[in-house]
């Protein structure tokens, strides 16, 4: 226990003495909630549409005005000299709109007209919400032109039920604290770890009587404290910064916390008890926390879209628990009847991590 | 089992009972490399005992597995009656870098160091100050470890593996890189510990260091070949030595070499070192040879071998040569004039903050020159030879390097300039071959030449035929050799060396003089920092750094020449003792052990000099066997000005 303790003290001390890594470990992860928060954003809006009328009456204007009218686009006349599909190759629009000559006299007819809609398809996701964007608007104006309501049986009475206003920082806003816990902390242990044996200080403490078990532990305690320390920093920015609250009780997010934290915390003294140099496991450690924890976690896509080997992966990542608790505690208020399996998980991971590292070390010997 | 089996097997039982290390058959492998081939070792309570050898004998392997640090491969590692792992609390290790928390003061690292072997708070606070109080660094408590001088940074290292008041200390080359000063000062502490009952191992370069141990054993190619005394190896070469002072060194040196009837001719300082089996017939054929070849001989002395001879011999027997491949050479050395000034520097000075790093020097170094510049660590070396080559900009002088003045870093002065830093150049994770590779297309050496150029530099550096190996795995003499050989392959005209030979086995460093002093010969500019003042003794002429300010310069013979009083050289029946008692009545840097003499510098004449100390062992029962006038060596003058510096309070080192 003494032992431990000693650890946990020169590791904190070391810390605080050492300031790029004390500024990496508080200042960082509040930057990138700062940054990404703000950047992060799947809401579709002002995309450029260039728009050749070529039948320039009140019908095909008013038309363009409610494409213009929508948040989503913004609309731009192209000259009939540039063909539509040029315009998408310049990257002059995301989308071009061709009004067809006749437009308004056919339909005063009570003829049939097609609109062409050309559609920057690169980038999928944003290419369709484009099109259900394009087909709502077309609809309503159909929906003015005849007033007659349609006869139709089923009407869709939809009403969004957890964040109403469809705010995206709600949303990403916890996403991206979870993402923190998951970089800084992983990446601060595997340091630490590292360190040690770039610098052969690892020497000394084989020499001691100290077992793996309790070197190991004095690590993940101190790193887990700080780790605390920059979850509080987070947070207070979402809070005071962002202007959010939590949704429920916050009990369950703070014992989730816990054992996320600590999870993180193992998996960074994994990576750092295997690899004995501090630059191979900086990599390592933005590698599996970074990529993964972007990839595979359900930040951006959902954990139901990943193809099948890889979503088995995705359970040993700790970041898709906790993503769920944090933002069930954000935006739902669900309490422990929706959070109950996170804290389970990542207790399991937490021991599984730190069994790895464990073994890793247990001889307490230099490796031949 | 036979009586006389018997007989054996008692013994070795008892004698493993009476060791405090006990090791039979020790094997170690590292894949296809055997590192150790077997080792039987018997280390006495209470000694200092010497493992010496050159670099990749095994040594260090040895040590870890000694601190239970590392798995043997077979073998028999008894310590204090346990087997290594358990013996761990009983056991301090001192590994070869400092294994110290850069970033935790000194009082945290004896904390935790206290801590992870379970001692309580007052009883670490208590040992901690008694230990910083005996290495003379109380006052230094408070500082982070990172910013102590290499010789503290190594005390306190001590001082955090004495802090369980060990039975068994493992140092593993503790001195390397560090100064002559602070040497002579964890020298004096090891042997006060050695006193105290501790059992020392020790692995050094320093073979002057290996004549203080109790026993010392020869290692090589991962086998011990022989252990004894000190005074059994040198006696067990049946050799004499004799100490021949002439006008060509080198050549004598050529000449003597070539001469059958004389077993080896070494240079070593500003004498040659000659192996004969008899004095008189020795000295008469050397007189003859020498008087032949037109060498005017000064002096010649009898005197027993010392260790250094004893390891030479040693090596030499095992097929280990000293001899240095010539250099390609490739022309471009023709450019220069001899004696034109290649390095000058006028009034440099520079400051980093509020610390004065280099006051004012100013030198000059002529092409076929050797240059030295000595002084303890943080005494600005490395600075000054920064600012020298154009790598630093000063603070307020000037300096000019082949020929350019003010700006020193163009790409025609860079072509002609040649860099071997500190710390190793090379790069870890690349191979041999990949590192010379880089060095030589960084450096424009002519394809055509790349070739010939990496052959020289592997033959030189003895790793014919390895150059597939990667470069961070070899030992760090073999890395210098390299790193030197990369630093000359492009036929710079000025050559920069910052320690060269520091942590190099002394066949090696001999292989590195050499090579130095045939590219003087080619009208090379050659500056050279080193902490081996018998090195510094090659060199045409001396600087003395003493914090930041060039306190002396001049020829080797010209310092000597102008040292203050006279050096005194005792052999008493109990050197140890005669020396703790001698440095309590006089001033203590007038004191030094060597091995089992005694040097004590008074300013009397050496005949009252010598009444005055045999006195006072005399009256302290100490007999003493022998003692007369010696010439100063350069580490007396070194040692000694540095000692008037401190006096004056100019040194800023552990301000």
């Amino acid at each position: 226990m003494k032992r431990i303790l000693a650890q946990v003290r020169k590791e904190l001390t070391q810390l605080v003495r050492d300031r790029l890594t004390f500024a990496l470990a508080l200042v960082l992860p509040v930057l990138l909630l700062l940054l990404l928060s703000k950047a992060t954003s799947l809401t579709v809006k002002d995309i450029p549409v260039a728009v050749q009328d070529l039948d320039k009456t009140p019908l095909s204007r008013q038309y363009i005005e409610a494409v213009g009218a929508s948040l989503s686009f913004k609309v731009s006349a192209l000259p009939q000299a540039i063909s539509p599909e040029s315009a998408l190759d310049q990257n002059l629009a995301r989308a071009t709109l061709i009004i067809p000559p006749q437009f308004e006299r056919k339909l005063e007819r009570g003829q049939n007209v097609e609109l062409q809609w050309l559609i920057d398809g690169t980038d999928a996701n944003t290419a369709n919400i484009m099109r259900g964007k394009a087909a709502a608007i077309t609809q309503s104006f159909n929906a003015q032109l005849q007033p007659a309501p349609p006869r139709v049986a089923i009407q869709p009475k939809v009403r969004y039920w957890f964040n109403p206003g469809r705010e995206d920082l709600k949303y990403f806003g916890p996403g991206v604290l979870a993402f923190g816990m998951t970089m800084f902390p992983t990446l601060l242990a595997a340091l630490a770890l590292s360190r040690e044996g770039d610098l052969k200080t690892i020497l000394q403490v084989y020499v001691s009587s100290i077992t793996a078990f309790e070197y190991l532990l004095g690590k993940v305690i101190a790193y887990t404290i700080v780790a605390w320390a920059e979850w509080i920093a987070g947070m207070i920015i979402l809070f005071a910064g962002f202007g959010l609250s939590l949704a429920g009780d916050p009990g369950p997010l703070l014992i989730t916390t816990f054992f996320y934290l600590l999870c993180t915390t193992c998996m960074g003294t994994m990576l750092g008890a295997a690899i004995p140099n501090q630059a191979a496991a900086i990599q390592a450690a933005q590698l599996s926390g970074f990529l993964t924890a972007f990839l595979l976690s359900g930040y951006i896509f959902p954990v139901e879209n990943i193809p099948q080997p890889l979503r088995f992966l995705s359970n040993f990542v700790p970041m898709r628990y906790y993503l769920d608790a944090i933002r069930d505690a954000f935006l739902r208020g669900g309490g422990w009847p929706a959070m109950w399996p996170a804290p389970i998980a990542l207790a399991l991971l937490s021991g599984l991590f730190f069994w790895r590292a464990w073994s890793v070390m247990k001889d307490m010997q230099v490796k031949a | 089992m036979t009586t006389l089996q018997k007989e054996s097997a008692d013994r070795i039982q008892a004698e493993r009972g009476e060791s405090a290390i006990w090791v039979a058959g020790l094997t170690k492998n590292y894949g296809p490399v055997e590192a150790v081939r077997g080792i039987d070792l018997s280390v006495r309570h209470g000694e200092i005992f010497g493992l010496i050898g050159p670099d990749g004998a095994g040594k260090s392997s040895v040590f870890q597995i000694l601190g239970g640090v590392m798995q043997a491969t077979s073998g028999e590692v008894t310590i204090l009656g346990r087997s290594a792992r358990e013996a761990r609390s009983y056991v301090g290790y001192l590994t070869q870098v400092f294994s110290l928390y850069h970033d935790l003061s000194v009082a945290e690292n004896l904390r935790y160091m206290g801590e992870l072997r379970r001692l309580s708070g007052e009883e670490i606070e208590r040992r901690g100050e008694r230990y910083l109080a005996m290495f003379g660094m109380a006052r230094f408590k408070n500082r982070l470890a990172g910013r102590l001088s290499g010789g503290m940074k190594q005390k306190l290292s001590l001082a955090c593996a004495l802090i369980i008041e060990p039975k068994v200390l493992l140092l593993d080359e503790p001195t390397t890189g560090v100064d002559p000063v602070s040497r002579r000062e964890f020298w004096d502490a090891l042997a006060d510990l050695s006193h105290q009952g501790i059992t020392i191992v020790v692995a050094t370069p320093y073979l002057d260091e290996a004549e203080r141990c109790t026993r010392v054993a020869l290692m090589y190619e991962g086998r011990i070949h022989r252990t004894g005394t000190p005074r059994e190896l040198r006696h067990s070469l049946g050799l004499k030595r004799l100490e021949v002072r002439a006008s060509e060194l080198s050549r004598a040196e050529d000449v003597l070499h070539a001469t059958p009837g004389i077993n080896d001719a070494q240079r070593f300082g500003d004498r040659l070192d000659v192996m004969v089996e008899d004095t008189t017939a020795g000295e008469k054929l050397a007189r003859e040879v020498l008087r032949k070849a037109g060498i005017e001989v000064q002096e010649i002395r009898a005197a027993w071998p010392t260790l250094e001879n004893a390891f030479v011999a040693m090596l030499r027997q095992r097929g280990e040569g000293s001899s240095v491949p010539p250099f390609p050479l490739k022309g471009r050395f023709l450019e220069r004039t001899s004696g034109a000034i290649a390095i000058g520097a006028r009034n440099l000075s520079k400051r980093f903050g509020d610390f004065q790093a280099v006051k004012n020097v100013s030198l000059e170094v002529r092409y076929g020159e050797i240059y030295g510049l000595l002084g303890a660590n943080g005494a600005g070396k490395t600075t000054t030879i920064k600012m020298l080559c154009g790598l630093v900009e000063p603070t307020s002088g000037e300096g000019s390097l082949a020929g350019a003045v003010g700006s020193l870093r163009s790409g025609s002065v860079r072509q002609r300039v040649g860099y071997m830093s500190q710390k190793f150049s090379l790069y870890d994770d690349l191979t041999i071959d990949e590192n010379l590779d880089f060095f030589a297309g960084v450096y424009g050496v002519p394809l055509e030449n790349r070739a010939e150029k990496k052959r020289w530099v592997l033959s030189f550096s003895g790793l014919e035929g390895r150059g597939h190996l990667m470069t961070g795995s070899l030992p760090g003499g073999w890395k210098q050799r390299v790193a030197f050989g990369a630093a000359v392959m492009h036929e710079p005209s000025v050559l920069f060396l910052d320690e060269p030979t520091s942590g190099v086995d002394p066949l090696a460093r001999r292989a590195f003089w050499k090579m130095i002093n045939s590219f003087a010969d080619c009208c090379m500019a050659i500056l050279v920092t080193t902490h081996y003042l018998e090195e510094a003794e090659q060199c045409n002429r001396l600087g003395l750094l003493v914090a930041g300010e060039l306190v002396a310069q001049g020829t080797p013979s010209g310092l000597k020449a102008g040292q203050k009083g006279h050096l005194l050289e005792l052999i008493t029946d109990n050197p140890q003792r005669a020396n703790n008692l001698l440095k309590e009545q006089m001033e203590r840097w007038r004191v030094s052990l060597f091995g089992d003499r005694l040097h004590v510098i008074v300013d009397e004449d050496p005949q009252t000099g010598i009444k005055n100390v045999t006195d006072r062992l005399t009256a302290a029962g100490i007999k003493v066997a022998d003692a007369g006038e010696e010439p100063f060596s350069l580490e007396d003058v070194f040692i000694a000005v540095v000692e008037q510096m401190r006096k004056e309070g100019k040194t800023a080192e552990e301000e």
